[in-house]
Formats: structure tokens, C-alpha cells, sequence
């Protein structure tokens, strides 16, 4: 086994805020009084090895740590304690635009990029056209990249720093902006360099395509490592970490307050049938809603309905009581828990289901009462299903030909 | 393994794809496979610990990427003229247009010649030609300060995501900035050769006079360019400098020319070194040139030293404060 392409040790990373003007100026006003300087951990106490051909993942919420974890890793900014090691050439991907000449063509930018990334001459006119051919810009590679549409940038971007050959490539969320097809050639294509040594380390919100493509994965909480190990794994604990920053964000009462504050949300959680909390289940699996209220007023014909949305806040389903099954009336000061059962018939992604309260004002007219605060799961979808929801239909074949 | 089994292969782990025809892909991947087996490129490993980089270090990276210095100058340069009807025209046209302009003011206008050659020794020489060796070192100087000292701020995008040296940066402006002076020194030897009838052997001191104002110039961006980061006032302090300096510089009248009081001062300016060099390949320099020329080496190297300095100090946290 050779060594690691990456260790870190005890690494940390500090920013100091300044005010906005740290110049000369204040540096006179202030003097005498110490000016307060505020710290910030971006990252600390990092350790962790990666060996030559790995994928890992990074996830974490926003400013858990992960854009500055990747700047270090790509060598741009150095830590603050500790000691990060990085045996090998490494090749960020470029984001849209960044590193790209706009009056330039697409060929006189594929040299510019390669040679920043470290390509000598002579390989990026061997690689030039399967450069080329992999972004699928044949027809656009001597038009000013000015004109390209952003999924054209990211392709010609990709597909540069990927034909860099590096022996580490940092992936930074962008494959997002590709298209579906695209993405799923990126990762084929990261998936074949893998095979040939080098190491990737993604970091990324798509959670299915990390599911996909990397082992291993590590979760940043408050820029520590929180876990490392297998990417199933990291899901849940990422998948944890969501739903602990939900039920902080619940106590914050202008959610409660919304929507005429005639029901006050006591406590609103997501479980699985056994009724331990859920974050990750198999599609199919049962999930159970639950919510306890408070009722302000009296309220005659109250309902309650439930929404699943996906990451990007696509609504997959609503569903709702109604007349149907009426619930019975509340009185001012009542509590009443709530129940709602949904099996997670999902394709394999990140949910989250919020459930709603109305009241009828007579049997068309309903007014929305209060909504608990969105609890995010994780569903392991069968494979071959997409959209938005899987519909588990039935198919058969039957021979016709008599 | 073909690439369609490779994605059925991804689908069973579970991914989230529509099973439809134009989702396959099937792009082919056999000059990958035929690559030769990859070597690790030790030599682009780095290990940090601290935000100082050493110098020697520094400038080995900055050698062995030397390359994509001369890339994007390139670009920089030729980008420049994209989209205009003349292109490249530009380049060579306004150093000449510049040249015939002063040409015919100061032979026809404005005869202030012969101020200038009463004290320069007496010898006749066109004023023209005096003054465009001065035009030639110092909008190298003046054109090209302002960018370089606020490059690396300029550059944070790209600096971001992808190290390289951020002595890079100032010294791309720099280096950009040769491809115009190339010009103007062949503008420089047509209007010398037009207006003194002759050139000579000594035209051949452009060659130090170049070396030296590209050197003070490439000190003075990367220690510009490391302070800025830290106190952005020096975006503005040095334009507030380039124009006093105009005037401070023997650029349109001769280091005689000056009254004695301040001319230590003047002949010590960091531009009067390179100027008196240009001149001495043309119309001939001022007595005084030596200490012009000592003055201009001093600059260099006090400038150059506080730039590695900060720069091998700062390089890797610059992006922090970008």
C-alpha cells in the first residue's frame, strides 16, 4: 500500500472578523483602546488519511466547514494549526466562469485552463479533442465562450480539469448546474479515473449522486468531523444533523407565530412504525408524521394535511383529512396530537414533509391555521424509479401472438 | 466492461436515474485506458503547516509553472484587440500616432528644444525623439503600476480555487505589459532613425534601460500587490504617486534642466534610472546619469526585497482576505 495522497493532522482553520474598515484610519482612532477582534473556527481538529484511489464525500450543512476544508485541500489557503499533507497534483474544478476568458474561444480557453492546471503544451494538443468531445462542444469549440450557455461552462470545465489527469480532483458542487444526462457522465468518467489512481473528493448537497460515487464520507457539523465512515452511514448522520437544526429552528417563535397563530405547534416529529425517530428509510417503509398542538381559540371543523417536498422544494405529494375524516372540534387551550401515516414510496433523495392545519369555513371554503416547521428524511429508493414519486405500479407481460 | 454495463453497474447501487434510451452513455473511453500508468507528481505535493511559505520554495513553484505565466499574458494581451476592426492595428497605431503627435508639436508648435539643449551639452538632437525615450520607460511604469498593485485583489477569483504562486499575478501585468513596449521600442528606432538621421551602436542600451524599468516595475507590483491586500488605500495612493511622479521624472525636460535644490531628488525618482538609460540609446543621457542609473538599482532592490518578503509571508492566507 502506498502512502496517503492526503493527511491531515490537528488541522485548523481560523478567521479572524475585522470591522469593515480595519485601515489606517480606525488603526489611529482606536489606539489606545484594543480593537476587538472576533474568532472564528472554520475548521478544527481535523484528521484523516485518504489512500490513492478513494472517493470521498464531504457533507455538512452551510458553514459547517466544507468550502474551506476543500480550499486547503486544493493548497489555496493554509491552516490556521496542524499540518495538511497533499502527495500529488491536484485539480480543482473550475466553477462556471471562473478562469474562462470570455472574449477567448472555446480551444484558446481549453489551453489557458489546461496550463493552469498544470498540462503542459504538448499533452493538451494530444488531448485536445477528446477534451472536446467530452464536453460535447464540437460545433461551439471556436465560438467566444462569452456565448455558452452555463451548462456549456461547466462542461468545457469539467471536462479540462478531468483530462489534467491530476492525482487528486476537488469537485465542488457544480456538477449541479449540468444536465441530468451530463452529471451521469461525470461521474462514469470520475469512476474510470479512479480506476487509474486517482483519489476525488466531492463535496456536494445531491446526496443521491454521492450515494452513487463515493465510499466514504465525512460530516462537518461546526468545523469538526462529526463522521467518518462508510457513505450510508454519513446520509444518517447527516440526515441527524438536519433534523437537530429543524427542532432548534422550531423554537424560534415567528414560526409559530405564522399563519393567523390560532394553533401554536407544541412538538412535531417524524418517526418509523416502531415510532423510533426516522431519518433514513427504505422506500415502502411506513412513516409516521407526528404533531402536537395547541388550539388558541375554539376552532368548529379543524383539519390537518401533510406535504412532502424535495431538496429543491419541489412539493412531491400533498394530502390532507378534509371532510372525509373529520377531526373532532378543538376548544381554546386544547392539545391535541396528531397522526399521519404515509408509506415513502420515493425515489432514492432527500425529502422533507411538513404537516399543515386548516379549519373549514363550510364545505368549500378552508382557512390555513398553522404549519409545522419542515423535518427532512432520506429515502433509499429502488432502483430504476424517478420523478417524483414512486407510483410501485404492477407490470405484466402477455404473449399475444396466439 | 463496456460503458453501458459500467452505468447499469451504477443503477443497482441505487442511484436516482430515469431509465431512458438517451441517459446512456456512451462515450468512448479507450485512449484513457491507453494512457501509460500513473506516476504520482510528488513534485506538485505540498505540505502545510503555517501561513509562511519559504522563499525557495516559492520560487520553484513559480519556475516550474513559469509556463502559465507566458499563457495568459498572451491571452491577456491578444484579448484585448478581440472585437475591434483594426485588432492588432491598435497596438502598433498608437504608439506611432503618439510618436507623430509629439513629433510635430514640439518641432512646429511648441519649440521648447532648445531649453532643453542648451543644457544637455549642446549637441543638436530632435526634441521629438528626448522626449518619446522618456514616454517609452515611463507609461511602462505608469500603465502597468496600477494593475499590478491591485492584481492579487483582482485576481481573488481564480486564486480561490486553484493555487499557484500570487507572485504570478503581478508579474502577469508585468509581463503583459512587454508585448506594447516591444512596440514602442520599434516605434522608438523608426523615429529616431527618421528624425537623427542615424542610429547607432549605442541604441543597443535599450536593452539594460528595458531590463531595468521591467525590473523596478515587476518590485514594485509584488509589494504593492501583498500590501494591498491588507490596506486597499494603496489602490489609490498609487495613482495619487503616478501623478506627482509624472512631473518628477526628467521625462519632458532634462535632469540638468532642474534646479540644483531638488535635483538629488529627482535624479534618485525610481523612473530617472530606466529614462536616462533610453535616452543614452537615442539622444544621449545627462551627466548625471549614474547616480540616476545607482538610484534606480536601489529602488529595484528595496522594492523587489519587501516584496518576496511578504509574499513567501502571506502567500498562502492571501485568499482569507480576499
Amino acid at each position: 500500500m502506498s502512502t496517503p495522497v492526503i493527511s491531515l493532522r490537528g488541522v485548523g482553520k481560523r478567521y479572524i472578523k475585522y470591522s469593515d474598515q480595519p485601515m489606517l484610519m480606525t488603526a489611529a482612532l482606536r489606539w489606545r483602546q484594543r480593537t476587538k477582534r472576533s474568532e472564528l473556527w472554520a475548521v478544527r481538529d481535523v484528521d484523516f488519511d485518504v489512500d490513492e484511489g478513494e472517493s470521498i464525500g464531504i457533507l455538512g450543512r452551510n458553514g459547517a466547514g466544507k468550502s474551506t476544508m476543500l480550499q486547503m485541500l486544493a493548497g489555496v489557503t493554509a491552516p490556521s494549526s496542524g499540518v495538511v499533507h497533499v502527495d500529488g497534483r491536484v485539480s480543482p474544478l473550475i466553477s462556471v466562469g471562473v478562469g474562462f476568458h470570455p472574449e477567448l474561444t472555446g480551444r484558446e480557453n481549453v489551453y489557458v485552463n489546461g496550463t493552469i492546471l498544470g498540462m503542459p503544451r504538448k499533452t493538451i494538443e494530444r488531448r485536445f479533442d477528446e477534451i472536446v468531445a467530452f464536453a460535447e462542444l464540437e460545433n461551439f469549440i471556436d465560438t467566444p465562450v462569452k456565448f455558452y450557455s452555463s451548462g456549456m461552462f461547466v462542461r468545457l470545465g469539467f471536462s479540462v480539469a478531468i483530462e489534467a489527469d491530476p492525482d487528486i480532483l476537488l469537485v465542488d458542487e457544480i456538477l449541479a448546474v449540468g444536465d441530468f444526462a451530463f452529471q451521469l457522465k461525470c461521474y462514469e468518467r470520475m469512476q474510470k479515473i479512479r480506476e487509474r489512481g486517482t483519489t476525488v473528493v466531492v463535496v456536494s448537497h445531491n446526496l443521491g449522486g454521492l450515494r452513487t460515487f463515493c465510499d466514504r464520507g465525512i460530516v462537518f457539523d461546526h468545523g469538526r468531523v462529526v463522521h467518518d465512515g462508510s457513505m450510508f452511514d454519513a446520509i444518517g448522520s447527516y440526515h441527524q444533523l438536519l433534523a437537530v437544526s429543524e427542532a432548534d429552528a422550531s423554537g424560534d417563535p415567528t414560526e409559530q407565530r405564522q399563519e393567523l397563530g390560532s394553533v401554536e405547534i407544541i412538538e412535531s416529529r417524524l418517526v418509523d412504525a416502531d415510532g423510533s425517530p426516522a431519518a433514513h428509510v427504505n422506500a415502502g417503509d411506513t412513516l409516521v408524521v407526528r404533531a402536537t398542538i395547541r388550539a388558541g381559540r375554539d376552532i368548529e371543523r379543524p383539519f390537518s394535511g401533510i406535504i412532502v417536498s424535495t431538496d429543491d422544494r419541489d412539493i412531491c405529494v400533498y394530502s390532507d383529512s378534509n371532510r372525509n375524516q373529520p377531526h373532532p372540534p378543538l376548544r381554546a387551550g386544547e392539545v391535541q396530537t396528531y397522526e399521519a401515516r404515509i408509506p415513502a414510496n420515493f425515489p432514492t433523495g432527500s425529502y422533507t414533509v411538513k404537516m399543515s392545519f386548516h379549519r373549514h369555513v363550510d364545505d368549500y371554503r378552508t382557512v390555513p391555521l398553522g404549519r409545522t416547521p419542515p423535518v427532512s428524511f432520506y429515502t433509499t429508493g429502488r432502483p430504476l424509479v424517478g420523478g417524483l414519486a414512486d407510483l410501485a405500479a404492477a407490470f405484466t407481460a402477455t404473449s399475444a401472438t396466439g | 466492461m463496456t460503458p453501458t454495463q459500467a452505468s447499469a453497474g451504477a443503477l443497482d447501487a441505487g442511484a436516482e436515474v430515469l431509465p431512458r434510451e438517451d441517459f446512456v452513455v456512451t462515450t468512448s473511453t479507450e485512449p484513457v485506458a491507453k494512457r501509460p500508468a500513473r506516476q504520482r507528481d510528488h513534485a506538485a505535493g505540498f505540505e502545510l503547516s503555517g501561513p509562511g511559505t519559504p522563499l525557495p520554495a516559492l520560487l520553484s513553484t513559480l519556475w516550474r509553472t513559469r509556463q502559465v505565466l507566458f499563457v495568459l499574458a498572451r491571452k491577456d494581451f491578444f484579448a484585448r484587440y478581440r472585437r475591434t476592426s483594426l485588432g492588432l492595428f491598435w497596438a502598433l497605431g498608437l504608439p506611432l500616432i503618439q510618436a507623430v503627435v509629439l513629433t510635430v508639436v514640439f518641432t512646429h508648435v511648441v519649440r521648447v528644444g532648445r531649453v532643453v539643449q542648451s543644457v544637455q551639452g549642446g549637441h543638436h538632437f530632435s526634441y521629438a525623439v528626448f522626449i518619446y525615450s522618456g514616454i517609452v520607460g515611463w507609461s511602462f511604469f505608469s500603465t502597468n503600476m496600477p494593475g499590478s498593485a491591485t492584481s492579487v485583489v483582482d485576481g481573488s477569483g481564480l486564486a480561490g480555487k486553484i493555487y499557484f504562486p500570487r507572485l504570478m499575478l503581478p508579474l502577469l501585468v508585468v509581463v503583459t505589459g512587454l508585448y506594447p513596449l516591444i512596440i514602442s521600442l520599434g516605434v522608438l528606432f523608426l523615429l529616431t532613425l527618421a528624425l537623427q538621421h542615424s542610429v547607432g551602436f549605442e541604441f543597443l542600451f535599450v536593452i539594460p534601460a528595458t531590463v531595468l524599468v521591467v525590473g523596478i516595475s515587476a518590485a514594485f507590483g509584488i509589494a504593492l500587490s501583498a500590501l494591498h491586500v491588507y490596506f486597499r488605500d494603496v489602490k489609490f495612493l498609487v495613482q495619487a504617486v503616478m501623478s506627482v511622479l509624472f512631473y518628477a521624472t526628467p521625462i519632458i525636460y532634462s535632469l540638468s534642466n532642474a534646479p540644483a535644490s531638488i535635483r538629488p531628488f529627482i535624479s534618485f525618482g525610481p523612473m530617472a534610472g530606466p529614462i536616462e538609460l533610453f535616452r543614452m540609446a537615442t539622444v544621449g543621457a545627462d551627466s548625471a546619469w549614474p547616480q540616476a542609473v545607482a538610484g534606480g538599482v536601489v529602488w529595484f532592490t528595496v522594492a523587489m526585497a519587501l516584496g518576496l518578503y511578504l509574499h513567501s509571508r502571506f502567500d498562502r492566507v492571501f485568499v482569507d482576505r480576499l
